[in-house]
C-alpha cells in the first residue's frame, strides 16, 4: 500500500434535477474521471443541512463538493440561492473549527453539463489531491 | 423483527460485468450484519430479471432490497414496482449506481470496483433505515379558472369546455376577444378581425359549461392542483369563492408607452401615433370610422413606420412588430393607393412560414424599406421629420405627414400583483415565466397554474392558440372527473414534540406548504403542497423538520459509509 497513490476521500452531495442527472450524461458519454469522489443523492442542494459537512469532515472527509442547479434553474425554485447563503455561512464556521474551508466546494452543473461534471470532479479531486489529507483526521477522536 | 437484506448486482449485460468486479463486490458485502442474500444477475430490468427479484424477496422474506445497477434515473421505479408486486414496501429499497457513476467512468476495474464496493456498503447502511412510506390519495376538482378572455384565454375555455370541464372564464374589461378585438384585420392574410373572433366569442357567450365573469380580478388564490380556492372580485364590490382544480393565465400584454421615449416625438409632434391607435383609426368602429386622417381631416400622402421602439430599452423583439407593421402599410396602400409608405427598420424579423411571402407581397405593392439606426422625430417643414443614421452612417431627414410608431409590447398592467397572488415567478422583461423554455412551456413553477398567450412573452395569435390548446390539453389529461390524484410521498414533516415554533421552515419554503398552528405553537406541513426539496430540514435549528426518504439519519448513514 506504501507505494500507492494517495487516494483522497471526496464525498459529492448531487441535487437529483441538475447535477445528478449531469453525472448521469457524464457516465452515459463514458467519460473517465478519478475515483475518489463517492456521490450521495439529495432531491435538492437545499437539503443539503452545513452539518452534515462538518460531520464529514470531522469524520475524515479529505473533500466535500456540493453541486445543485445554476442560479434561476433550481427545481424547487430558489433552493440553490439557500445553499449558497448557508455555505457562505459554513466556510466561516469551518475555519474557526479549524477546518480549511478550500477542501469544500459549491458548484453548479446542470443536467446537460456530463462535460463540466467531470471537469468539476477532476479538478476537484487534484486540489483535494494537493493538499494531503485532512489533518482534522489526526487531530480529533471522534 | 430480524433484517433480511437482498443485495443483487445487475451485470447490465457487458455494461457492468466488464469493468466491475462483480465476485469480489458480492465477497465485500455477503458478511455485512444483516445481509441473507447477495446474488448477481445478468439483467434485473429485463421482465426474466424482475421475476426473478420477485421471487427472491419473497422466497427469502427479505426485508429490505439493495440494488446495484444503473442510475436510479433510469430504474428506480422499475425496482419499486417489483417490491410492491412482492409485497415488499417499495420505499424499503435503495439502488446504488454502479454504473454511470463507476463502470462507465473509471478507467481501471479495479478502481472501479472499489468506488462500486463502497457504493453498495453505504446503499445497505443507507437502507436499513428506510421506512415505508404509503401512497396517498386525494380528490381533485376538474374545473378550471382562467384568467383572461383574448384569443388565449378564450381558446382554452372552447377547448376545455367542449370536454364538459366547468370553466370559469374571468375578464376585467366589460367585454372579451382581448386585444385582437381592436384589430381591423388580421396578418398575413389580411382577413377580417372580427369575422375570425366574433363566432368564438358567441361559442364562449352560449356554451354552459363556461361562466363568463367579466369586470372581475382574481384576488387570492389557496390550496393546489387539483385543489384550488379562488377569490374573484366584480367590480363595485361583489366576491365570489370558487372551487378548480387548475388554473389558466391568459392575461395578454399591452403596447409599451412611448410617451416615455421624448427622442419619438409622441404626444408633442402632431400626427405622430402609436402602432395601436393607428390599428384603431382602421377600425369601422373606431375613432374615425375606419378612415386614415390626418389631425387637420385630409388623408395622408405619406407615411413613415418606424419598427422597434423600444426595442432596446426593453431588451427584447417583440416579434410581432415587423409583420403587423407590413400589416399596417397594406391598410395604407389599400385605402389612399397614391400614398408613399417607408418602413425604417434596424433588423427585421420574419419567421415562420408565410410571412417571407407577406413581406414580398406588401414591398411588391410600392412600399419602401430603409435600414436606419438612431431614429429621431420632429416637427418638419410641413410635415413630420424623420431624422436617422442611414446604413451608410450618414444623418439624413425625411419628411412626412404622418408617424407610426411600431411599439414593443409588455406584460398587461396588473401581472405583477397577480404574480404574487399565484405565487408563480416573472423573468427580467416582467412577463410571466415559463417551468422550462423548451420541455415546459406552458407549465409554470406551480403544478397547476399554466401560462398561455401574449403572458408569456409576445407572440402572433397562431403561437397564442397553440399555448392555449396546450395548456388545456395539459389539463385534461392530468385532471381527469372522477380520478384522485397522488401527491409526493417523500415530503417533510414536522414532529410536534421538537419544533420550537421559530418558524424558520416558514421563511424558506417556496411552496407556502408550512403554515403556523398558533394553539400549538408549532409549524405543520401541508403534506400536498410539499414538494419535497428538503429545505426546511437543512434550515431548522431544532430537528423537528424531517424530509421522507432524505431524513439526517439515512443520508448520514450513506455517509459514514462511504467515508470508512
Amino acid at each position: 500500500m506504501a507505494d500507492k497513490e494517495y487516494n483522497p476521500k471526496i464525498v459529492g452531495f448531487l441535487c437529483n434535477w441538475c447535477s445528478y442527472a449531469g453525472a448521469d450524461l457524464a457516465g452515459s458519454s463514458k467519460l473517465k474521471m478519478p475515483p475518489a469522489i463517492s456521490s450521495i443523492r439529495v432531491m435538492c442542494s437545499s437539503r443539503v443541512d452545513p452539518v452534515l459537512i462538518v460531520t464529514a469532515f470531522l469524520r475524515g472527509a479529505d473533500g466535500v463538493l456540493v453541486a445543485g442547479c445554476h442560479p434561476g434553474d433550481c427545481h424547487y425554485e430558489k433552493g440553490n440561492y439557500y445553499a449558497r447563503r448557508r455555505f457562505a455561512l459554513l466556510r466561516k464556521v469551518m475555519e474557526t473549527l479549524d477546518l480549511e474551508p478550500e477542501r469544500f466546494r459549491l458548484s453548479w452543473i446542470s443536467a446537460s453539463e456530463g462535460p463540466r461534471f467531470k471537469e468539476v470532479v477532476t479538478e476537484f479531486t487534484e486540489h483535494i489531491k494537493g493538499l494531503g489529507p485532512n489533518p482534522v483526521k489526526e487531530k480529533t477522536s471522534l | 423483527m430480524e433484517e433480511k437484506i437482498g443485495v443483487y448486482v445487475c451485470e447490465c449485460g457487458p455494461n457492468i460485468a466488464e469493468k466491475v468486479d462483480i465476485e469480489r463486490v458480492l465477497a465485500a458485502v455477503s458478511s455485512i450484519e444483516g445481509v441473507a442474500v447477495a446474488e448477481r444477475y445478468k439483467l434485473l430490468c429485463s421482465e426474466e430479471g424482475k421475476k426473478f427479484l420477485k421471487e427472491n424477496i419473497e422466497k427469502h422474506g427479505l426485508t429490505h432490497l439493495v440494488v446495484a445497477a444503473c442510475s436510479p434515473k433510469q430504474h428506480e421505479l422499475t425496482f419499486m414496482n417489483v417490491c410492491e408486486e412482492a409485497g415488499l414496501n417499495p420505499y424499503l429499497f435503495q439502488l446504488a449506481n454502479i454504473r454511470e457513476q463507476c463502470a462507465w467512468i473509471i478507467e481501471d476495474k479495479d478502481e472501479a470496483t472499489e468506488k462500486a464496493i463502497r457504493y453498495v456498503r453505504a446503499a445497505i447502511s443507507r437502507v436499513r433505515y428506510h421506512i415505508p412510506l404509503e401512497k396517498k390519495e386525494i380528490e381533485a376538482n376538474p374545473d378550471v379558472l382562467v384568467i383572461g378572455a383574448g384569443v388565449a384565454g378564450i381558446e382554452a375555455s372552447l377547448l376545455l369546455a367542449s370536454r364538459a370541464r366547468k370553466v370559469y372564464l374571468v375578464e376585467r374589461e366589460s367585454s372579451i376577444g382581448g386585444k385582437v378585438k381592436g384589430f381591423a384585420q388580421l396578418f398575413p392574410r389580411m382577413e377580417s378581425a372580427s369575422a375570425l373572433l366574433e363566432p368564438k366569442i358567441k361559442q364562449v357567450v352560449e356554451n354552459k359549461n363556461i361562466e363568463l365573469m367579466t369586470e372581475s380580478e382574481v384576488e387570492q388564490l389557496l390550496g393546489f392542483f387539483g385543489n384550488f380556492v379562488v377569490t374573484v372580485r366584480k367590480k363595485g364590490g361583489e366576491e365570489r369563492e370558487l372551487n378548480v382544480g387548475a388554473v389558466v393565465v391568459a392575461t395578454g400584454l399591452q403596447e409599451f408607452d412611448v410617451s416615455g421615449l421624448p427622442q419619438y416625438g409622441y404626444g408633442k409632434v402632431d400626427n405622430v401615433y402609436t402602432a395601436g391607435e393607428f390599428e384603431r383609426m382602421n377600425s369601422p368602429d373606431g375613432p374615425t370610422q375606419g378612415k386614415v386622417l390626418l389631425k387637420d381631416g385630409r388623408a395622408p400622402r405619406s407615411v413613415a413606420i418606424i419598427h422597434c421602439v423600444g426595442r432596446q430599452e426593453k431588451g427584447y423583439c417583440s416579434r410581432v412588430c415587423c409583420l403587423y407593421s407590413l400589416k399596417l402599410a397594406q391598410y395604407l396602400k389599400s385605402k389612399i393607393p397614391e400614398v408613399q409608405v417607408c418602413q425604417f427598420y434596424s433588423d427585421l424579423c420574419l419567421p415562420g412560414k408565410p410571412y417571407q411571402r407577406f413581406y414580398e407581397e406588401t414591398k411588391g405593392k410600392g412600399v419602401d424599406f430603409i435600414r436606419a439606426e438612431k431614429v429621431e422625430i420632429s416637427e418638419g417643414e410641413g410635415g413630420v421629420a424623420v431624422n436617422y443614421s442611414s446604413e451608410s452612417g450618414r444623418l439624413e431627414v425625411r419628411n412626412f405627414d404622418m408617424v407610426i410608431l411600431a411599439t414593443a409590447m409588455e406584460p398587461a398592467h396588473g401581472s405583477a400583483k397577480l404574480a404574487e397572488i399565484l405565487n408563480i415567478g416573472r423573468g427580467v422583461e416582467g412577463f410571466f415565466i415559463e417551468e422550462h423554455e423548451k420541455l415546459g412551456p406552458v407549465s409554470t413553477s406551480l403544478e397547476g397554474i399554466y401560462i398561455a398567450g401574449c403572458a408569456q412573452g409576445p407572440k402572433g395569435i397562431s403561437e397564442s392558440i397553440v399555448q392555449a390548446e396546450a395548456a388545456a390539453g395539459k389539463i385534461l389529461a392530468s385532471l381527469v372527473p372522477g380520478r384522485k390524484l397522488e401527491p409526493e410521498v417523500k415530503v417533510s414533516e414536522i414532529s410536534e414534540a421538537f419544533c420550537i415554533g421559530c418558524k424558520t421552515c416558514i421563511s424558506v419554503c417556496a411552496y407556502n406548504a408550512i403554515t403556523f398552528d398558533e394553539l400549538r405553537r408549532i409549524s405543520v406541513v401541508n403534506e400536498v403542497l410539499c414538494r419535497g426539496c428538503g429545505n426546511c430540514a437543512a434550515a431548522c435549528p431544532s430537528g423537528a423538520a424531517r424530509h421522507r426518504h432524505f431524513t439526517f439519519r439515512q443520508i448520514y448513514h450513506e455517509l459514514m459509509e462511504t467515508l470508512r
